[in-house]
């Protein structure tokens, strides 16, 4: 059995007081809550601070580039099911850039695990607006005030049809690990949005700010509808597992008896060859 | 008895030109000729010209001719557009009251074709009666277009075939009531087991005996059949085709798979290839190894959607910020881009690096005749693919995936394998994957990811033809069927001219193609403004003083007497 231990990997370089330690924190609690081994989980990661997390953490990982470790993360899925497949990185590589995968992965529901490390800032570019900084909000990029309202991916993916929606914070490590845990065992594909504080450019959403402002949701919403009326209600300062639907995920839909891995070395397939031929006769 | 013919059907898109082709194309190729298309099409869904072109031989050949024998027009604009390439002698049979008239140099035979149809109780047929006309003048057992019939129609019942039988036959009726004198048999020849397929077909072919499982792509002309071939085909051995939302998840999915290990590609044509460059870059860097098909068309931008070019090479070699190593392959015949594509696969995973197919659209879109693929010719190498084994014998905490070795080529290990446990990266890293900013380091492993595949090599990086000649014709892709009528032509003249056609663009073989052009006379002969590919070949061999380029980008692919008339001007 795998401890934290086996998960830890190159030693970070971010900030003290960063949320994003109690993201790996959780995420190889529950890796190892699960029983799960380094090698049988992958880590697809954008770019971004958040998105180092994957050479920190310790199973396979790749570090990809920025807003695409969605559209990696879901092929390494397809090619090989056995995998437990994360992808992980921050509010702007994943509702910024990576917006349109987001969307498409959320209605595609192949079965892998998307944290988002929400910052409400772009942090490693040193301290300019995100696409989940709020209205007003005043940054280098933004000194009059954030112009533009923010991205809600919690209603975003419910309303594209996500099978697995939560919203986490990094202050409540234990909070955190259960939610990644449930994610994890859900079959299809899971969004955990985590407020996970930027220490030293974003002094308005800070942990005391969280802790101040956030409900804790005890029970999933039972339909879209509920579930996006709270959210708008409470302007998404929710956490917990939001909704939930048990669907067929994509591979089980294609129903294929998955063969991608067994390619031999040595010649072709002679009666494959010529049974393929046949169409071209 | 004559021994070729050249033939070609227009109309307006959406007429059934396509079909029309085909059942002729096949029926053709099915009494035992060489047959070799080209399809002439617009970019909209219904109206505009298009035009099917057969030329069907004896020998083999790559070029669909100029000179048409029989004209089928199911439209008035088809003889206004293609009357320029009609032979002495040609027919051009068109809808009308019945008559036939001499005209300048070929011969116009209407018929009611719409109102025989109908009377045949199925007004869909009439391609069918000029298809059976067509069959009558080249003196075709009628059986052979039964035979094809009862195939393509099977699935739609026995009355659709007594009915596009009976219009079949209501052709050959016609001809001998009126058209008897214009009759030109065709030579019978022994039938052969061959195969009649495009040049997509053959690249998602051969992807798919290499054992390609997957494939992520975007819908883009001229590269969608592969796709769609693909999507057909792959799932019966386990394998999936995902058409994903643009062309940037088109190729970061294949990278995500073929880094767990399946064998995988994107297919896509030049905007698409602009769109994948960044991720090109990634699965260089990551040293991941994937195939990437561009099947190029007619650029700048959206430039001729549907329409013929050779102008992504610089994008091909140079694409992407930063240096990447990367193969770059282009078949130049249809049969070719089977192997090709295959060999792609064993080069991308021997040397864990992205490799281009570059196809254009007249080798990507037309058909021809191959002879049966050899199973044993390009066998299947994984490369420095690690077991459990392996992988564990290193007994390393963290997997040295990007190890320094003598050849440059690092061992590789799929994720799921116990003991193998690492990061590939897209930032630069040292030999465990861990991100690095250390300059010796970088210099070193940017050192071995560059030159790891300075040995990379495909069975025919080049086709040649006489060598020793004092002037050699280049070309890359498409072009090698008219540059090889071009060379039959100067023999028959009695000039001796030279042939190199690249396979292998990069790395290109260099000491096997310098001395067949160092200090010769070099043409080239491009579809592109630039001559990028002349352009290519002086950055590397010394033939600056005495290179010349014929280019052509106005959408269509040369014809054979400009090549020739401008070949002569420049010897």
């Amino acid at each position: 059995m795998a401890t934290v231990k086996d998960f830890k990997g190159d030693s970070s370089t971010w900030c003290p007081g960063c949320g994003d330690y109690s993201v790996m924190a959780a995420l190889q609690k529950a890796a190892v809550n699960l029983g799960l081994e380094p090698h049988e989980i992958v880590t697809v990661t954008g770019i971004g601070c958040s998105s180092k997390i994957s050479e920190y953490m310790r199973t396979y990982g790749f570090h990809t580039l920025h807003g695409r470790s969605l559209p990696v993360a879901q092929g390494a899925k397809m090619a090989n099911p056995n995998l437990k497949v994360i992808a992980a990185g921050g509010d702007g590589d994943g509702y910024g850039i990576g917006l349109g995968h987001f969307n498409h992965a959320v209605r595609r529901n192949i079965d892998i695990t998307y944290l988002v490390m929400d910052n409400q800032i772009y942090g490693l570019t040193k301290g300019q607006t995100s696409p989940r900084s709020n209205h007003g909000f005043v940054t280098k990029t933004t000194q009059k005030g954030n112009k533009e309202y923010p991205v809600d991916p919690l209603s975003t993916a419910i309303s594209n049809g996500c099978t697995f929606v939560a919203q986490a914070f990094s202050g409540d490590v234990k909070g955190l690990t259960e939610i990644i845990e449930k994610a994890l065992e859900h079959k299809g594909f899971s969004l955990v949005n985590i407020f996970s504080p930027c220490v030293t450019f974003n002094k308005i959403n800070t942990y005391d700010f969280f802790r101040e402002h956030l409900v804790k949701v005890d029970e999933p919403f039972h339909t879209r509808e509920e579930a996006i009326q709270i959210i708008k209600q409470q302007q998404g300062l929710l956490t917990g597992i939001l909704f939930v639907e048990e669907r067929e995920d994509f591979q089980e839909q294609l129903g294929i008896d998955w063969n991608m891995l067994a390619v031999k070395e040595g010649s072709m397939d002679e009666g494959q060859l010529r049974s393929f031929e046949t169409l071209f006769k | 008895m004559i021994k070729s013919i050249e033939w070609k059907v227009g109309g307006q898109q959406g007429e059934g030109v396509d079909s029309t082709g085909e059942i002729f194309a096949k029926t053709l190729f099915r009494y035992g000729y060489y047959v070799t298309s080209y399809k002439q099409f617009m970019s909209r869904i219904k109206g505009g010209h298009t035009n099917y072109k057969i030329r069907a031989t004896q020998e083999r050949t790559n070029y669909a001719g100029e000179q048409l024998n029989i004209l089928l027009c199911l439209d008035q604009e088809t003889l206004q557009v293609n009357e320029h390439e009609l032979a002495d002698g040609a027919v051009v049979i068109m809808e009308g009251d019945t008559s036939v008239r001499a005209e300048k140099h070929y011969t116009i035979a209407a018929f009611p074709l719409k109102k025989l149809a109908t009377e045949l109780g199925n007004a869909l047929a009439k391609n069918m009666i000029a298809l059976g006309i067509s069959g009558a003048l080249i003196g075709l057992p009628k059986e052979e277009f039964f035979l094809f019939i009862e195939d393509v129609f099977e699935k739609k019942g026995e009355q659709v075939i007594l009915s596009n039988k009976a219009a079949v036959e209501k052709g050959y009726e016609l001809v001998a009531q009126h058209l008897q004198h214009l009759v030109k048999p065709l030579e019978h020849v022994q039938k052969q087991d061959r195969l009649y397929i495009s040049g997509n077909e053959a690249t998602a072919f051969g992807s798919f005996m290499a054992g390609c499982r997957f494939l992520s792509a975007y819908p883009i002309t001229p590269a969608s059949e592969i796709m769609e071939w693909l999507s057909a085909q792959l799932p019966k051995v386990g394998g999936t085709v995902m058409q994903v939302e643009d062309e940037i998840a088109g190729i970061t999915f294949a990278i995500g798979a073929a880094y767990a290990g399946a064998r995988a590609m994107t297919s896509t044509s030049g905007p698409g290839i602009s769109l994948k460059t960044e991720a090109l870059g990634l699965a260089g860097m990551s040293e991941t190894p994937i195939v990437i098909v561009d099947s190029q068309r007619s650029g700048p931008s959206t430039g001729l959607p549907t329409k013929h070019e050779q102008s992504d090479l610089q994008h091909m070699l140079y694409g992407t910020h930063g240096e990447i190593p990367r193969i770059v392959l282009y078949p130049s015949t249809i049969e070719d881009a089977f192997y090709i594509a295959a060999e792609a696969f064993n080069l991308a995973e021997t040397y864990q690096c992205p490799v281009f197919v570059a196809l254009d659209l007249v080798l990507s879109m037309n058909k021809t005749t191959v002879p049966p693929f050899d199973s044993t010719r390009v066998p299947i190498t994984r490369g420095k693919l690690v077991t459990e084994e392996e992988a564990k014998s290193y007994g390393e905490h963290i997997f040295k995936r990007y190890r320094f070795t003598d050849d440059g080529i690092s061992p590789r290990v799929l994720p799921g394998t116990a003991g193998g446990v690492h990061t590939a990266s897209s930032n630069e890293h040292g030999e465990d994957g861990y991100i690095t900013e250390d300059p010796e380091i970088r210099t070193q492993i940017m050192r071995k990811r560059m030159e790891k595949i300075k040995t990379a090599a495909i069975q025919n990086p080049y086709y040649s033809k006489n060598e020793d000649a004092d002037v050699i014709l280049v070309g890359m892709g498409s072009t090698r069927g008219i540059i090889e009528e071009a060379l039959d032509v100067f023999e028959r003249e009695g000039v001796r001219v030279g042939h190199v056609q690249i396979q292998q663009l990069h790395p290109l073989p260099i000491d096997r193609i310098a001395p067949i052009l160092t200090g010769k006379k070099v043409i080239s002969i491009e579809n592109n403004y630039e001559g990028q590919l002349l352009n290519w070949l002086k950055q590397h061999l010394p033939i600056h003083s005495n290179a010349h380029k014929i280019t052509q980008y106005d959408g269509n692919p040369f014809v054979l007497s400009r090549v020739i008339q401008e070949v002569r001007e420049l010897i």
